[in-house]
């Protein structure tokens, strides 16, 4: 496959596990795309980040060192991150 | 006979908790004072209470930023701006003043809110002992599991705000200001917040006790429910009772009509908490009130809507009754969690939520008795916990 594409089936199963902790209703006007920002769109709290780990865990298992990655990050990285930024992590590790 | 010192911030929820433990105290022949900002905290507190005033109005910048974080920001960038513009200049703001108090006062003991820390800085500058009051449940579990950096972040806060109101920088860096070294009194039980983990370093033992509130009687005098009408919760329809606690403006504007929308044409009596200019026009079966005698509410009614508000879930749980939360920010969706994992209530999204999923909600946990059986489970914990009076006997291992 080649990265584009990994980074589109990635976004996609992304899209389904955010959707799943903040809830469906949170986000029909939003659309969750590459530029998303966890923190301003979506408002993702601390204890949300657990959920998204878990969930991160159960579709992907080992091969994703979620809870690894976002532990290095200082606030500030977290207030900017974005969805985009978490796929092309996500899809660096299935290469 | 000894000395407590209460040391809270002007927020609301925050000092309820301190009324009824004081009151123990004080039937127990110790003396009972209250350090903080009059204006906020005077009407909160029962007639004659000692208060120990802070030299001065509260700063407006942190008043301005309490009225901010009131205006529904979600996010890391809410938890920034908590500790930077409210938490951090208002325990400075308090430093001196909780001095003064201590030496005009003489305690032997402070009992401290989680989230005063003038009382804590005062007390490790002094030597005297200190309980932490947690008015709250969330910071039990450590919020930051996941986030490890930001707990970090949230620890250097703490370090340099101790630092900088004049405490030894070793002495700083020891334990964490938000866990008094010695005791750190719980209103909560394990029942619904599951055992405390994740503790830092350097944290007292949590002495679990359950709610300490207020009696009916003591909420009715401070407020007068003359006005309230008992007659219309005599009905034999379910009904409801709908707290945002103090939040208000547009964020709970849309939430109120949801709410209205989600009952409007159902069996069910809805007493609605808010301001009436906010929610307009309202079915017969709804009733509005800015302010109602909460307890006494709570007595009369089947189950609680509510914004996730730890003070409102614990006194709704010690009725047994069972809740939708739709928490909006800071602790909510923790306590929200606790609410939906000890099977007492439903949790429901605040900003989206529409009327078809509150009507679904409010009739489940009105109608399905598991919701009912999972806050009787929490209601008895809470009378076993010990409230109060259990509170006040730990307190009472403090002294020398």
């Amino acid at each position: 496959m080649t990265e584009v594409a990994v980074e589109t089936e990635v976004l996609e199963v992304v899209v389904g596990l955010v959707t799943d902790v903040v809830g469906e209703d949170f986000l029909f006007d939003i659309e969750i795309g590459m530029e998303t920002s966890f923190s301003t769109d979506l408002e993702l709290e601390s204890i949300e980040f657990v959920a998204l780990s878990e969930k991160l865990q159960g579709h992907y298992g080992d091969r994703v060192d979620f809870v690894g990655w976002i532990g290095e990050m200082e606030l500030e990285d977290i207030m900017g991150l974005k969805v985009g930024t978490l796929v092309a992590y996500i899809a660096s590790c299935m290469a | 006979m000894a000395a407590f010192l209460f040391v809270v911030p002007p927020l609301t929820g925050h000092v309820n908790p301190t009324v009824a433990l004081g009151r123990e105290l004080e039937r127990r022949g110790h003396r009972v004072a209250w350090a903080g900002y009059r204006a906020q905290i005077g009407s909160l507190l029962p007639e004659g209470a000692e208060i120990l005033p802070m030299g001065g109005e509260i700063p407006d910048e942190i008043l301005e930023a309490a009225a901010a974080k009131a205006q529904g920001l979600r996010g890391m960038a809410a938890l920034e701006f908590l500790w930077r513009d409210f938490l951090v200049p208002l325990a400075l703001a308090m430093v001196p003043g909780v001095e003064a108090a201590v030496e005009k006062f003489g305690p032997d003991c402070l009992v401290v809110d989680q989230q005063a820390f003038a009382g804590g800085i005062v007390a490790r500058r002094q030597g005297l002992p200190w309980a932490t009051s947690a008015t709250t449940s969330a910071e039990l579990v450590d919020p930051f599991a996941a986030l490890p950096k930001v707990g970090e972040w949230v620890r250097d806060q703490l370090r340099s705000m101790q630092v900088a109101a004049g405490v030894d920088p070793e002495r700083a860096a020891e334990g964490d200001l938000r866990f008094s070294e010695q005791l750190v009194l719980a209103y909560t039980t394990e029942e619904l917040v599951g055992p405390a983990l994740g503790l830092p370093a350097g944290s007292g033992p949590v002495a679990m006790v359950g709610p300490s509130l207020a009696t009916p009687d003591d909420a009715a005098a401070r407020h007068g429910d003359g006005a309230f009408p008992w007659e219309w919760l005599e009905s034999r329809q379910p009904k409801i009772l709908v707290s945002l606690g103090t939040v208000n403006g547009p964020v709970g504007a849309r939430f109120y009509s949801a709410v209205v929308e989600a009952v409007a044409g159902t069996a069910v009596r809805a007493v609605l908490v808010a301001p009436p200019e906010l929610v307009g026009e309202v079915p017969e079966n709804v009733l509005v009130r800015s302010f109602v005698p909460q307890l006494g509410v709570l007595e009369r009614v089947d189950a609680v809507v509510c914004h996730g508000g730890h003070n409102t879930v614990c006194e709704s749980l010690a009725q047994g009754l069972p809740l939708v939360v739709a928490p909006i920010r800071d602790d909510q969706p923790i306590i929200a969690e606790q609410v939906v994992r000890s099977g007492a209530g439903i949790r429901v999204r605040f900003g989206r939520v529409n009327a078809g999923e509150l009507r679904d909600a409010i009739g489940a946990v009105l109608g399905d008795p598991a919701f009912v059986a999972g806050a009787g489970r929490v209601q008895r914990s809470f009378r076993a916990a010990g409230g109060a009076p259990g509170a006040a006997d730990r307190l009472e291992t403090l002294l020398g």
